[in-house]
């Protein structure tokens, strides 16, 4: 049932609205804060006002402006949508007060805050666009307000990494563009509302070439290797931002417009008659494991959360490339799991930072009594990945086997397993080091982060807890992936 | 023939008062150290009585579930008492309780007591859902949960060597974890379900090839914890390194946690007669007959205590799986019940070998030349629990040896009987050398050891449990045949298996 | 409301007066002939924005000069693509506006008069370029607005101001003689010199002098746009002009030679006499060459205005592309670039004259931590950046997307690939600015003190950004407006 309702455009323009007051309230830091906070939760109600409608089944849509015929700037909450954005708005609730503690004494907040609206203004646009030519609108806009947060610290290398960045993005938006210049001239249409818009009239060739510029050009975002280049010197930006990239917003749009592109515009059948998924695959697969072998070697913390970064993204894709019910409901879900998982991470990263300016694994002998709650919440995160039961990952881990079984390619299940082992080698060293090597001085005292920071990390941490214990209580994200999932694939 | 299941909220207890025990072990130390001890023992006692409870009724006939919370619109975390998991459930918690008690004693002066206890008590919280899992995936889910979160236990002494073998711990026992996960979603996959029940979940029809892997994922993944030879490494390391009351859960309970999923998966994912269909079994036979025999030999050779009891159990725990892969229903019993009465001996072993430790300061065998006189009550339960492991009557050990043995000419393996005895008298080889140290050889002064004529005895919280542990391995011989013991439940649960 | 075609007579008459009058006007007090000639502008602005009306509600109408009818008088003719005029009259007025304090500044001020009426007499030629209806008239306003132009390159003084308005001058006066010889060519064949009237008689033509014309008059029309590799006039020209003398050139006067293409268009496509295939595809790659040329050769460029003109090159290649695809979409595309280039560029030279004008730094490196001193100009001038590099949902942004959409349509998907790519690479050394301005720091602190633009700069500049904004957002209406006269123009082959 589709219903037109503003709240769909609301939801995205709410941002902006706070975007544009926060660079408007100068230096007040009263007014900012309370703008961020207020449209953070403004919007959180907003699209949590939708959920039961949606969970209902109900879409909603709404049209802002028509260009030509068909070719617009629209806006449509389907379940895959709503999942998406009701993940992004969570955590940008979350991601806003831990920003306020930690970009306490850092210079240009006014510059930093007000990007940071525009940027999940612009990823819950793409989460409710309704045509390709809305979605790319926002993708691309979605790169150029997370580059002054990339530079934030003006450094010489976060300039160099803000290049690349860009250089990265802009190149896989262009593809994207492509992509959907062709997809409207074979398809006459840019819609994401229906399981597939191509036609395979439109011959093997160009359709694989446009397969393989719509996945380059997402891919770009998803980071899948090889085109991850940019995700690891990203890292030089400030910890919420980093959160950012990783969990909230720009990779996991990649990722959503991958799962777009093989659902909504070239159709779970068309794709098999195709067979491209299959490389699609093993290169999944193969960023899988790359990159978590790459991120034993990592010292640094938040380069081995990077590529941990690449390599969970890669699940999504692998999810998504398998093309079976089970695969697709793993690849829906591991937006969110991925996301309180990875958002975890980057936020004790952070705090340990600001608290102790440590930044490399093996400084962080005995930090687990320093900052007890902190690390706690860190090694939940780091089994979820790990895909313990009862943590968010392993609802992942298990359906992403089940999907790979179903889709007849057992040698995924192992990917999977292989991939937990890997993880478990770059994140129980972490663990191990905090609690059971101690610090060279000798006494210690409890010293946690300031509560914004604390918060925000516990809350998460408790997220990635719920999500993988009650996965299937009424109302939970997961029976939006499921609707999602019976969309698609016509059940 | 299944046995109409009662709900109940007991299965949940056995479970949840251990986890609350974990979470309050750090505000109550604020209060005092004594609060939080006595509380701790307290909620162990009660897991206790609640799984001896949960076992007697069960051994009456009755059947036992609980539904935790719902995983998928199609899994439920689901749990269910029967035979098989109320023995073990009763066996781990009277052990831990015991263990606990010791620990006071053990780690009076130990670091970072906090953790230790809170660790421990999850640990106990795991290992009853592992016990009381109705279906695979809570089993797996519990499996796991206690075999990451036992880490901080086995380093917990945080020495080099503990570090190590941490590591070592954490490698096997992901991977084992790893392939039981793979094993599952495969089953899962080929079956659509879940429940653990009698005659199995798998059927012939999913093909030979299918049902080959998810064996041998199932036999590797467990076989890791129960120490299958190739898969043992990680167990003489982290043994040596754990603090002893730990060390005796993890050889009395842990490793038989491997042994329990094996006995679960053979008996009620696959069922016996499919198992006999695919002819698989042999292999594990020579597989477990092998370990017997190559852990007892290396066990012979170790000088450090703690390490030759670790191979001691490597040895132990094959006959458990020699057992099963029999598929008869006698070396079935011998199996489960030479799971509770390795515990409670090795449980006291492990202790003893503590106790050498804290009170005289001795790791190794060539030091303890003399002990008995020092520790009288410490080296004669060390005597009893050798007796046992080695199969004299009427100890508890002699009766788990005396069903293996009649289920192996039962299912006409009389070969195997020299397996059987091979293994007792190596266990006689490296454990009787022992007690003959203690008891007939002069002690070795050393220039530190002044007060060596004076009793040297352990503090009663210590040797209350070790005490207990000796009993209960005469209690569990003698009585054996006795309504409510072991072997009652034990032959329930082989009647369900084999009809 | 019915068109009264002597309006487009006014049209002209009424700058070209204003213009003659100006140095009068200012003779005594500068300032003078710069309100004269504001108001000028606005009355032609006017005038132009009723004839848009008038065009938009019922399509192309024309007007004969005196009476005379064709062959033999001036007949004035207004389309869709003539609605460039409101375009110009935007910018000029704007430009007129920008200049008042600039102007101040930059030259002495006895020569201001003669400024705005130079200005004024280029916008006059401008205008009666896009609405003449015959190629003799169409040549003539060409070459007012030319001289004007040069002049105004070198208006300022200085000797390079004088090197590159020569420099200017000799390709201007090459390519106007090459458009002179082709037009005669038509002349002779066709004894007319009314479009209209050429286009008619144009039918049994023998084929090589035909060629020849076309030829002709690309290659002049291609020098005047300046497509690569015939734009080496431009870079300097545009970045030593006043600033607000670079805007209209960069943002208009380059449009001439589209303008004059789209003219020709008509003829050959109307007439059916000439086949344009190959000379359709010599304009895709010139296209493709400009655009990646002339990103090539802005980055490797510090002054900013210097960086600004290349990009024109860039984005002229658009628009050549969008012509030689010769698809309905990338007509458009091309046709509505002709209003969104010259707005965007307009902004941002004017933003750049801004800050040139309170800094006195023209170098990316002098002008380093801008941003923080002159917000909204640097501000105005990202919008700017943002749009021509044709991030959505900015007014770059709906050509690129028309033009790339052409070209798939008319099977040619690798010029879609080059002009996505091409914009990619112009994006890095907008990017280098934006850096400039706002992440780096600066080199000479005293760029902080710095204060905002006056506001007879930063109301243009501002207007001209949000404007960048509203034809991205509002993009249909420009694109719907242009797209009967694209229609017309592609009929005779068969429809788009």
């Amino acid at each position: 049932m589709e219903v037109v309702d503003a709240r769909a455009a609301l939801a995205p323009a709410i941002s902006l609205v706070c975007a544009a007051l926060v660079f408007a309230s100068a230096d007040n830091t009263f007014w900012r804060r309370f703008f961020s906070i207020a449209a953070a939760l403004a919007k959180l109600v907003i699209v949590m006002s939708m959920l039961p409608g949606s969970l209902r089944g109900v879409v909603y849509t709404f049209k802002l402006v028509e260009f030509t015929e068909g070719v617009g700037l629209a806006f449509r909450a389907d379940a895959l949508g709503m999942f998406f954005s009701v993940v992004s708005s969570t955590l940008w609730l979350i991601t806003t007060i831990y920003a306020i503690g930690y970009m306490e004494r850092e210079p240009n907040r006014r510059r930093f805050f007000g990007f940071f609206a525009l940027c999940v203004s612009t990823t819950v646009g793409v989460a409710f666009a309704e045509n390709l030519l809305t979605m790319f609108l926002f993708y691309e806009s979605l790169t150029i307000c997370t580059y002054p947060l990339v530079i934030h610290d003006e450094t010489p290398e976060a300039m160099k990494a803000g290049r690349k960045y860009l250089i990265y993005t802009l190149t896989g938006g262009a593809f994207v563009l492509l992509g959907s210049i062709v997809t409207y001239q074979l398809a006459g249409t840019m819609t994401l509302s229906q399981p597939g818009i191509l036609p395979l009239e439109a011959g093997r060739t160009t359709l694989t070439m446009l397969f393989v510029a719509l996945i380059a050009g997402f891919g770009v975002k998803a980071a899948i290797m090889p085109l991850h280049g940019w995700l690891p010197s990203a890292m030089v930006a400030p910890t919420p931002v980093s959160a950012l990239l990783h969990a909230v917003a720009v990779v996991k749009v990649g990722a959503f417009g991958i799962l777009r592109t093989i659902y909504n515009i070239f159709g779970v059948a068309l794709l098999r008659e195709l067979g491209v998924c299959t490389w699609l695959a093993a290169l999944a697969a193969f960023t899988i494991l790359a990159a978590s072998v790459v991120a034993i070697f990592q010292d640094n913390l938040k380069r081995r959360l990077a590529f941990s970064t690449i390599s969970q993204l890669s699940y999504i894709v692998l999810g998504a490339a398998l093309l079976t019910p089970l695969a697709a409901t793993a690849a829906i879900v591991h937006i969110a799991n991925q996301a309180f998982a990875k958002i975890t991470m980057f936020f004790v990263a952070g705090s340990i930072q600001r608290t102790t300016g440590k930044t490399t694994v093996h400084e962080l002998a005995g930090i687990g009594f320093r900052m007890p709650y902190t690390m706690a919440a860190f090694t939940v995160a780091a089994l979820s990945f790990i895909g313990v039961p009862l943590f968010a990952g392993f609802v992942t881990k298990w359906y992403l086997s089940l999907g790979a079984l179903e889709a007849g390619e057992w040698w995924y299940a192992l990917v999977m397993l292989a991939s937990a082992l890997l993880n478990a080698a770059y994140w129980l060293p972490v663990v191990y080091t905090a609690f059971f090597k101690t610090e060279p001085t000798a006494e210690v005292e409890v010293h946690e982060a300031h509560w914004t920071m604390l918060g925000p990390t516990l809350v998460c941490a408790v997220f990635v807890i719920i999500l993988g214990a009650t996965v299937s209580v009424p109302g939970m994200p997961f029976a939006l992936a499921s609707a999602a999932v019976k969309f698609v694939f016509g059940m | 023939m299944e046995t109409e299941a009662t709900r109940s909220f007991l299965p949940l207890a056995a479970f949840l008062l251990p986890l609350a025990g974990a979470v309050l072990t750090v505000p109550l130390r604020r209060i005092s150290a004594r609060v939080r001890d006595i509380t701790l023992l307290a909620l162990t006692a009660l897991c206790a009585s609640v799984a001896v409870w949960l076992a007697a009724h069960v051994a009456g006939g009755a059947v036992y579930e609980a539904y935790l919370l719902q995983l998928t619109p199609d899994i439920w975390m689901y749990m269910r008492v029967d035979a098989l998991g109320a023995l073990f459930g009763a066996t781990v918690a009277v052990l831990w309780m015991l263990a606990l008690v010791y620990s006071w004693g053990y780690m009076a002066e130990g670091h970072r007591l906090g953790r230790y206890y809170s660790f421990f008590m999850l640990s106990l919280a795991w290992t009853m859902g592992v016990a009381y899992s109705g279906n695979l995936l809570t089993f797996l889910i519990f499996y796991e949960l206690f075999s990451i979160l036992t880490y901080p236990l086995v380093v917990h002494e945080q020495t080099p060597e503990a570090m190590a073998a941490g590591t070592k711990y954490i490698i096997y026992i992901l991977v084992g974890g790893s392939l039981v996960l793979l094993a599952i979603v495969l089953t899962y996959f080929a079956a659509g379900d879940q429940t653990l029940r009698t005659g199995g979940i798998l059927s012939a029809d999913i093909g030979q090839q299918s049902l080959f892997a998810i064996f041998w994922c199932y036999i590797a993944g467990f076989g890791v914890k129960a120490a299958l030879v190739p898969l043992h490494g990680w167990v003489p390391d982290a043994h040596p390194a754990a603090p002893a009351p730990f060390s005796a859960v993890l050889s009395g309970v842990m490793v038989a946690a491997g042994s329990f999923g094996i006995m679960r998966v053979l008996f009620q994912v696959f069922g016996v007669e499919l198992l006999r269909e695919m002819g698989v079994m042999s292999m594990v036979t020579i597989l477990a007959g092998f370990t017997v025999l190559f852990a007892a030999v290396l066990a012979v050779n170790q000088d450090n205590l703690k390490r030759r009891l670790a191979y001691s159990t490597i040895s132990q725990m094959a006959y458990v799986v020699l057992g099963v892969s029999l598929l008869g229903s006698d070396s079935t019993i011998g199996a489960i019940i030479h799971v509770t009465n390795h515990a409670f001996m090795k449980g006291g072993l492990f202790l003893c070998a503590g106790l050498f430790i804290r009170r005289l300061g001795v790791h190794r065998v060539s030091q303890l030349d003399g002990a008995a006189k020092r520790m009288p009550v410490t080296a004669a339960g060390f005597a009893i629990a050798a007796l046992g492991m080695i199969g004299t009557p009427p100890l508890s050990g002699f009766v788990s040896k005396w069903y293996l043995g009649l289920g192996m000419l039962e299912t006409g393996n009389p070969l195997l009987l020299v397996v059987l005895l091979g293994g007792a008298l190596l266990a006689a080889i490296y454990l009787l050398p022992i007690v003959y140290r203690m008891y007939f050889r002069e002690p070795v002064l050393t220039a530190d050891d002044k007060v060596t004529t004076e009793g040297r005895e352990a503090p009663a919280s210590m040797l209350v449990p070790l005490v207990i542990v000796t009993l209960l391995t005469i209690a569990l011989g003698l009585g054996a045949s006795l309504p409510g013991m072991p072997v009652s439940l034990a032959r329930m649960a082989a009647e369900t298996f084999f009809h | 409301m019915t068109p009264w075609p002597p309006l487009l007579a006014l049209l002209i008459v009424v700058p070209l007066t204003g213009a003659v009058i100006t140095p009068v006007v200012g003779r005594t007090r500068a300032v003078r002939s710069a309100n004269w000639s504001l108001g000028v502008m606005l009355a032609t602005s006017v005038i132009a924005l009723v004839l848009v009306v008038q065009v938009a509600r019922v399509g192309p109408f024309s007007y004969v000069v005196g009476g005379w009818v064709a062959p033999y008088g001036i007949e004035l003719r207004f389309d869709e693509f003539g609605a460039v005029i409101a375009v110009i009259c935007l910018l000029g007025t704007l430009a007129i506006v920008f200049s008042r304090r600039y102007a101040a500044r930059a030259m002495a001020e006895q020569r201001i008069p003669y400024y705005y009426a130079l200005l004024l007499l280029n916008l006059t030629g401008m205008i009666g370029f896009a609405v003449t209806g015959d190629l003799f008239n169409l040549f003539v306003f060409m070459e007012i607005l030319s001289l004007s132009g040069y002049a105004l390159v070198a208006v300022s003084g200085e000797k390079i101001a004088e090197m590159a308005a020569f420099k200017y001058l000799i390709m201007g006066a090459i390519s106007s003689l090459v458009i002179l010889l082709a037009i005669g060519i038509l002349y002779a064949l066709t004894g007319s010199l009314n479009m209209a009237d050429v286009t008619e008689r144009l039918g049994g033509a023998p084929a090589a002098p035909l060629a020849v014309a076309f030829g002709a008059l690309t290659l002049g029309f291609m020098v005047k746009a300046a497509a690569f590799p015939l734009h080496i006039w431009l870079p300097d020209a545009h970045a030593i002009a006043p600033s607000p003398v670079s805007a209209i050139l960069s943002g208009l006067v380059v449009k001439v030679g589209i303008i004059g293409m789209l003219r020709v268009y008509q003829i050959a496509y109307g007439s059916g006499a000439v086949d344009m295939t190959a000379l359709n595809t010599v304009l895709m790659w010139l296209g493709a060459l400009s655009i990646v040329m002339g990103a090539f050769f802005a980055v490797f460029q510090d002054d900013i205005k210097m960086m600004l003109a290349y990009s024109t090159i860039s984005n002229i290649g658009y628009i050549i592309m969008g012509l030689g695809l010769a698809s309905s979409y990338g007509m458009i595309g091309a046709s509505v670039h002709v209003f969104n280039h010259a707005i965007i560029k307009a902004t941002l030279f004017l933003g750049a004259g801004a800050l040139i004008f309170q800094t006195g730094k023209r170098t990316l490196t002098d002008l380093a931590g801008v941003g923080h001193a002159m917000p909204w100009t640097v501000a105005a001038i990202s919008v700017g950046a943002i749009s021509i590099v044709g991030i959505p949902p900015t007014a770059g942004f709906v050509c690129k997307w028309y033009i790339a959409l052409g070209a798939v349509q008319a099977g040619h998907p690798f010029f879609a690939f080059a002009l996505v790519f091409g914009a990619l690479f112009i994006f890095i050394y907008y990017i280098r600015m934006v850096n400039a301005f706002y992440f780096r720091q600066p080199r000479d602190p005293a760029i902080l003190e710095v204060t905002e633009a006056p506001a007879s700069m930063l109301v243009p500049v501002l207007i001209l950004a949000s404007l960048c904004l509203i034809m991205g957002v509002m993009g249909s209406v420009p694109l719907s407006f242009i797209e009967p006269a694209v229609q017309r123009l592609l009929l005779p082959l068969g429809g788009g």
